[in-house]
């Protein structure tokens, strides 16, 4: 069957996670696929949103929960949003300014050599700015509607600090967080990689955590497309979403990591230097300056665990971050929303023609193995990475309004 | 009209600012990102914002509509005509708030002011949803409170709504918060969360 189109225009923003995108056109995935793809660097997650919505791209690398927020009217103009594939897990860390990393191993040097690193050196450092006067830390991530601010909030939260009310959360544009932390304009910020690297690279910055220790394998960005696009090209879309898992596939193997890192660094791409852009990728990432983090835990992730298939327990998971900070109420139709977004029927129909195993299940409960297992509802059994989240606690997407509302700290609208 | 123009293009920057040369007021800031004009955001107060399409300085701005705290402002995207058929498609697609570089002096203005006047609409769509979710959510209070006093006290539906209605200016609260205070206490009395 011929592909009602062969000619794409796909949008991305410069990070690490936009590597299935770049690695199918430079490894000519998209090319044995039948298509010739044009890849767009865009500006701002804003304009990749509008672009999308109003057809001037036919797909992009999003934040996972912008398609979400978008089919719920709270993200720019409603538009009827998919999310057929995952392209990454993990991939983005919470960093401070140098000086805030000194101010805080100052006031509680034991708690600092804990890890994961908890935000309780941070809350006392915040209760001594408020006892003496000070104005709040600011704080940046990328966009609202991004796992970096709901990941923020939930390392902040579970150690007390209220991120509405006990500092100032800003958006800065990823590729501009490092010079805004040196400018001393913020204290610290959320972003994926290769920013957090590029800080301490710099030596204006300090890893506090890395996402892979908040939640083991937690979801980060997308692959999205509009259902209308979907409707009108579905042997297109099968044929993106098969160059999207091969690519991802690729970018997976170890041995690929090193030429993965160099086609990322190119000036077309994330256009950062090599080792910074490296330094995500490979081996033991640092959390400062002489002090790499541990190699055995997996910083990114793009084909490996299932990371490829979109699971409606992610969507979920994300809706769920969006009533705890009261940006949607309960009046939100959150199964619904999850469903019509989030495809895993689409991306099974693509990994079969390819014989690619994938989930059976369209959810999981997330949080609870503490070890690696083996997905069986599968279309061949998917070895899984452990799961667990920082503070403990899991996720059943059968309730989310009750996970919205375990929390002390939280906007829940009533 | 008070306008803020961001683009690191100051070329582009004077193109809009020229299309609104006739209009009286007139006071229109440039900056060639938000960074750089920030801190007068609050005392400028600007009517509209005009931002390049590749200014990465969107999502920036979106924040600050998104964010209660400050005061949503309309922002129109200014297009380059290197990404061909953005503006058409953005018109198409009811998205208004785009503008083409190369428009005649008289468009940019309306363009402008269309954006404006769809803001205020959609501004005031906002708090008059906001508004109906919170009546009606106030009337279905009162209307449990009114049979748990009913039930409770075995009066009739008039001497329930009564009953709260005096509660509610013996304490100066709406009746929808007194309904609701009722409905809580007679739930922790009940054992309903803990």
């Amino acid at each position: 069957m011929s592909l009602e189109r062969t000619q794409l225009r796909l949008g991305f923003i410069a990070l690490n996670d936009c590597a299935p995108l770049a690695v199918a056109r430079e490894k000519g995935f998209f090319e044995s696929e039948g298509l010739s793809v044009d890849l767009s660097r865009e500006a701002s997650w804003a304009n990749i949103r509008d672009k999308v919505a109003m057809g001037a791209l036919d797909g992009a690398h999003m934040l996972a929960p912008m398609p979400l927020a978008v089919r719920l009217g709270i993200c720019g103009e409603p538009a009827r949003m998919i999310a057929p594939m995952s392209l990454n897990l993990n991939g983005s860390a919470i960093t401070v300014s140098t000086a805030l990393a000194d101010a805080m191993r100052a006031a509680e040097p034991q708690s600092m050599q804990l890890r994961p690193r908890t935000a309780r050196p941070l809350a006392t450092i915040i209760a001594a700015r408020k006892a003496q006067g000070l104005p709040p830390l600011t704080f940046a991530v990328v966009f609202p509607f991004s796992v970096h601010n709901y990941e923020l909030r939930y390392w902040l939260a579970e150690a007390g600090v209220d991120p509405d009310r006990d500092l100032r959360i800003v958006v800065t544009p990823p590729a501009r967080m490092t010079a805004r932390l040196a400018a001393g304009d913020i204290d610290g910020f959320c972003v994926g990689a290769p920013w957090n690297a590029q800080a301490v690279a710099d030596g204006h910055g300090e890893i506090m955590v890395y996402a892979a220790e908040l939640w083991g394998v937690g979801p980060d960005k997308v692959f999205g497309v509009t259902e209308g696009f979907a409707e009108r090209h579905p042997l297109t879309l099968s044929a993106t979403l098969r160059a999207l898992i091969r690519a991802a596939a690729w970018a997976d193997e170890p041995g690929n990591r090193g030429e993965l890192a160099a086609i990322l660094a190119h000036h077309r791409y994330v256009d950062a230097p090599e080792e910074v852009v490296a330094r995500s990728l490979t081996g033991a990432p640092p959390y400062a300056l002489g002090e790499p983090g541990p190699d055995d835990q997996d910083y990114i992730i793009y084909h490996r665990y299932a990371a490829s298939f979109p699971w409606r327990s992610h969507a979920v998971w994300f809706l769920a971050q969006m009533l705890r900070w009261g940006q949607i109420g309960p009046e939100a139709d959150i199964a619904g929303t999850a469903e019509a977004v989030y495809r895993p029927d689409l991306f099974r129909a693509a990994a079969a023609e390819l014989g690619a195993p994938a989930p059976l299940v369209d959810e999981k409960v997330e949080g609870l193995h503490a070890s690696a297992w083996t997905l069986d509802e599968a279309t061949a059994p998917i070895p899984m990475a452990p799961d667990l989240f920082f503070d403990g606690g899991s996720f059943d997407a059968a309730q989310p309004e009750r996970y919205a509302a375990g929390f002390a700290i939280g906007r829940l609208r009533s | 009209m008070k306008v803020i123009i961001i683009d690191p293009d100051e070329a582009r920057a004077a193109l809009v600012a020229e299309g609104l040369a006739d209009v009286r007021p007139l006071e229109v800031r440039r900056a060639s990102s938000f960074e750089a004009i920030e801190g007068e955001l609050p005392s400028f107060a600007p009517d509209v914002i005009v931002i390049a399409c590749d200014s990465p300085d969107r999502d920036t701005l979106e924040s600050l509509r998104e964010a209660s705290s400050e005061n949503p402002r309309p922002v129109v995207m200014f297009v380059d005509r290197s990404s061909p058929g953005l503006a058409e498609a953005a018109v198409e697609a009811g998205v208004a708030a785009y503008v083409v570089d190369g428009l005649s002096a008289g468009r940019v203005r309306s363009v402008l002011e269309v954006a404006m006047s769809r803001f205020e609409l959609m501004q005031k769509l906002r708090t008059d949803l906001d508004k109906a979710k919170a009546d009606l959510a106030s009337r279905k209070s009162v209307e449990r409170a009114k049979g748990l006093l009913m039930k409770e006290r075995g009066i009739d539906e008039d001497q329930a709504y009564s009953l709260l209605r005096k509660l509610a200016m013996d304490t100066g609260r709406p009746i929808g918060a007194v309904a609701n205070d009722l409905l809580t206490f007679a739930g922790v009395l009940k054992g309903d969360g803990s």
